[in-house]
Parts: structure tokens; C-alpha cells; sequence
């Protein structure tokens, strides 16, 4: 499990990145309600939604810290 | 200011016999195809509109040499002139079909790919068999686009990509993702900077889906911004080989400015900003509340007036932009003017339609009182939206002052 940096809520890697369901053209496409993330100083890193990760993002060294 | 001299050239701002007509033939085409049912995928399939029936009107609509018709002949084009291309753009556009310029990966693929990308990418482009999702933005990266931290490293002969990009509007349903990637970390930060067409099926890519605020209740489809969904995008070692890669290496930033600058120009843009102030002086034109005519308030005729004046604007600094295009006039800070000019005057729009419709302009889609399928309740909503896709007005206006009025970088 990864943790929220931002409201601490504890996210399940693999169900923010299964499969469900491929676009059009192939790609794989994952349930949104999962949570999301984004590759920050060359890891992955989890998010419960976009608003916390909008957080994160304007004081990345704030959260980083608080860790 | 630019003062460097150009060729002056007599205005003339109307359409010949033959643009005319070839007008009367895309109305009639529209007539005798874009049926109820076509209409209905348009509104309801949620690949932006592109149902098999859409699908197979580009394929007619390519056929007829509709699309791409300055492009070269050799890519399926008729490198005929920009203004026959406007024409069938605005008529189509009116429908709810995009025709045109394919986006601005389009321009990008002619002047800075490949033979070879030139002929994979270019006819499929025209017949709507390809589609490129913009992969441009980012999170932390949004009008700042240099900024952007999305990484392609270099590996043997390949790429490996890893990242993420933000409203990637198109994602789940392109077959390319056309992505600025950094290149060269060390390198100045427009410097460092490539751009890749990527198939969507590529391993490690993952597309998450973000819902609108004009998906529920879904916009009708006339709504300018009525799109009711986009994505972000991921990237987990994604790789490809070089000839991905469109145009040189870290030289990324000019090829996509460039492309986004073309594909600002023509009528899909103007439409974007104009449409509104169209469909509220018709529907206030045939209207009757009460058995008065608003269109005999002079409060309302005065708006509406002065939102036409403003919208002629728009059409003139379009037909400017196209003339320069056409006349290979170097084209810079032209186009980011009309990106200020059109969205802002899109948002003027919504501000008089909600003083003339009042509590009307709130009302959307599924609303037994909703105005027009509650149509200009979600142009409301989608209009602020113009000011921010494709470069936001902040963005446009430092472009003007630093392009157009010689100001340093601030």
C-alpha cells in the first residue's frame, strides 16, 4: 500500500493501476475512483484524487518533509 | 512593434463565385448526409461524436478532398487556398463535425517530419482514420509548458519514456498520442525538449479518464466546450524507437509552438468564440415571450449589436491570420492576439445572454423549462474554458508584448 502524502488516506497501488476496460486504439484504461498519481524525482507516487495531488504539487518539499 | 516591411496587398474581404459555390455544395452535402441519426451520434457517442456513422462521413468527406485542401497533393491534398479550407470548416463546424486542419499535429507532421511520417501519418489523417491525442500538458506544468518534466530517455536505439500528461482530451479514442517529452534535462528548458507520435497500444500506457462538469447533465452537442470528458494520461517505461521522433532532437519546443500557432488559424477557432452570440441573436430573433419580441428592447438590441460588432473582430483578425499564413509571412505574435481577442469576447457573450435570458441561461439539458435543450446554460459553462485551452490568454499576452511590442522575456 502507498500513502497519501497529502491527507494520509492509504492507497492500493495495484487497484489504482489495474486494467479496466482498453481505449479505442488499445491503451489500458484504469477506474478513476482508484485514486491517481504521478512520477515525481523518478518514482511513482499515489494520490487519493487530483485534489490532493494538486496540493502536493504546489509544496512537493512541504509534504516530503511531513513524511 | 514589428516594422519590418511587408507586401501590401488590396483587402477584400468577400468570396469569389467559385468559393461561393463551393459553399452551396458542402450545405447541400450537410443536407443530404448529416441525417437524424448522424445528428444523434454526434450528441450521444462518447468518442467525441466519432460513432461508425461519423467515421464513415470522413471517409466521404476526404473523398470529396474536403480536408487538408492546402496541404501538398502528394499527402491527398490540393495545396489549394486557406480560404476554401475555412469555408468547409465553418459549415461543417456548425453540424458539430471537425474537418480541417487535423489539429495542430497536422501542420507540426508537414513542415517538420519525415518523408516517411509525412506518408504514414498525413492521408490517415485526412480520412479520420488517424487521430493524434495532444500530449502536451502536464500537472505542474499547465501554461508553463516548458515546464514540463515528462522524461524520454535515450537507450541504444530507443526511448523510454516515463510521465504523465494532463487533458488529454482525445486519449481514449486516438490511435497517436503526439507528446513533448524533455529530451536533454541540462539543456535550457525550451531547449531540451522532443516531440514523439506514439500509438495509444504501446505498453506502459494508461489512460485515466476525468469527467466534465458538462457531462452530467451532458452538454448538447451545438455547446462550444461542451466536452464531456478527457483524461490524463501515464507513461511507465514507454518505449519506442527514434523514428517516433518528429523532428530533430531537443529542437521539440519550435516544431510544437509552431503547430499549435497554425492550428489557431482558421474557422474551427473562430467559431469556437463566435457561435454563441450566433445562436442567442437567432433564438432572441425568433422568439416571443408574452407575445412581445425581445428584438424590439433596445437594451437587447444594444447587446446584441455590440456582440456582432465584436464578433466581426474576430472574423477580421482570422482572414488577417489566414493572409499571413498564405503569403508565408512570418507568423508570430498575430495569432496569439486572436487567441486574446476571441475567448475573451466568448466570455463577454455569456455574461449578456445570462442579463437577457436571466434565470433561462441557467437552466441545463434534461430541464423541462431549459432553453433550447438548455444550450446556452452549458455555453455558460464551456466558455471560460476558451481562455484556457491551447494557450491561455496570460500566455497569449506576453507573446504579444514580447513578439509584437519587442519586450525582453519577462
Amino acid at each position: 500500500m502507498a500513502k497519501d502524502l497529502v491527507c494520509g488516506k492509504e492507497i492500493d497501488e495495484s487497484d489504482a493501476r489495474a486494467e479496466s476496460g482498453l481505449t479505442r486504439h488499445g491503451a489500458s484504461e484504469v477506474d478513476p475512483t482508484k485514486g491517481t498519481r504521478i512520477f515525481h524525482d523518478g518514482a511513482w507516487m499515489y494520490f487519493c484524487g487530483l485534489e490532493c495531488r494538486t496540493k502536493f504539487l504546489a509544496s512537493p518539499a512541504t509534504y516530503l518533509e511531513q513524511a | 512593434m514589428d516594422t519590418a516591411p511587408r507586401e501590401k496587398i488590396e483587402m477584400d474581404f468577400g468570396y469569389s463565385p467559385e468559393q461561393e459555390a463551393l459553399r452551396d455544395e458542402v450545405r447541400q452535402f450537410i443536407d443530404d448526409y448529416v441525417t437524424d441519426e448522424v445528428q444523434d451520434e454526434i450528441e450521444n457517442w462518447g468518442e467525441g461524436g466519432r460513432g461508425p456513422l461519423v467515421r464513415e462521413l470522413y471517409k466521404i468527406i476526404a473523398e470529396r478532398k474536403w480536408v487538408g485542401i492546402t496541404w501538398p497533393k502528394e499527402y491527398g491534398g490540393q495545396e489549394g487556398n486557406r480560404l476554401d479550407q475555412y469555408i468547409v470548416e465553418e459549415e461543417f463546424s456548425r453540424v458539430g463535425i471537425s474537418v480541417g486542419g487535423a489539429g495542430s499535429g497536422a501542420p507540426a507532421i508537414l513542415a517538420a517530419g519525415t518523408d516517411e511520417q509525412k506518408k504514414e501519418f498525413l492521408p490517415g489523417l485526412l480520412k479520420g482514420e488517424i487521430t493524434l491525442a495532444l500530449g502536451f500538458t502536464e500537472p505542474q506544468a499547465g501554461a508553463d509548458l516548458a515546464g514540463l518534466q515528462c522524461r524520454a530517455v535515450k537507450d541504444g536505439d530507443d526511448f523510454v519514456i516515463n510521465g504523465q500528461k494532463m487533458y488529454t482530451s482525445s486519449a481514449h479514442y486516438a490511435s497517436h498520442i503526439y507528446l513533448m517529452a524533455r529530451t536533454d534535462p541540462d539543456a535550457p528548458r525550451h531547449r531540451g525538449i522532443s516531440i514523439f507520435l506514439i500509438p495509444m497500444d504501446t505498453p506502459g500506457i494508461t489512460v485515466r479518464p476525468l469527467w466534465t462538469i458538462q457531462s452530467d447533465p451532458r452538454a448538447p452537442s451545438k455547446t462550444t466546450y461542451g466536452q464531456q470528458r478527457t483524461n490524463e494520461t501515464f507513461f511507465e517505461d514507454v518505449r519506442v524507437p527514434r523514428s517516433c521522433m518528429l523532428g530533430e532532437e531537443n529542437q521539440g519546443w519550435y516544431v510544437g509552438a509552431m503547430g499549435l500557432n497554425l492550428d489557431r488559424v482558421g474557422a474551427s477557432r473562430y467559431l469556437i468564440s463566435v457561435r454563441r452570440d450566433e445562436d442567442i441573436i437567432n433564438y432572441i430573433k425568433e422568439t416571443e415571450f408574452d407575445g412581445d419580441s425581445p428584438a424590439q428592447d433596445p437594451a437587447v438590441r444594444d447587446k446584441l449589436a455590440e456582440l456582432w460588432i465584436e464578433a466581426q473582430v474576430c472574423r477580421l483578425m482570422t482572414m488577417r491570420s489566414m493572409s499571413l499564413v498564405n503569403r508565408d509571412v512570418n507568423f508570430t505574435y498575430e495569432g496569439s492576439a486572436e487567441k486574446v481577442w476571441a475567448p475573451e469576447h466568448g466570455v463577454r457573450t455569456t455574461e449578456t445572454i445570462t442579463q437577457i435570458l436571466g434565470p433561462y441561461a441557467q437552466l441545463l439539458h434534461g430541464s423541462d423549462e431549459a432553453i433550447e435543450d438548455g444550450l446556452f446554460a452549458h455555453n455558460v459553462m464551456g466558455a471560460f474554458q476558451s481562455g484556457i485551452n491551447h494557450g491561455s490568454v496570460q500566455v497569449m499576452r506576453d507573446q504579444v508584448a514580447r513578439r509584437g511590442l519587442g519586450m525582453p522575456r519577462g
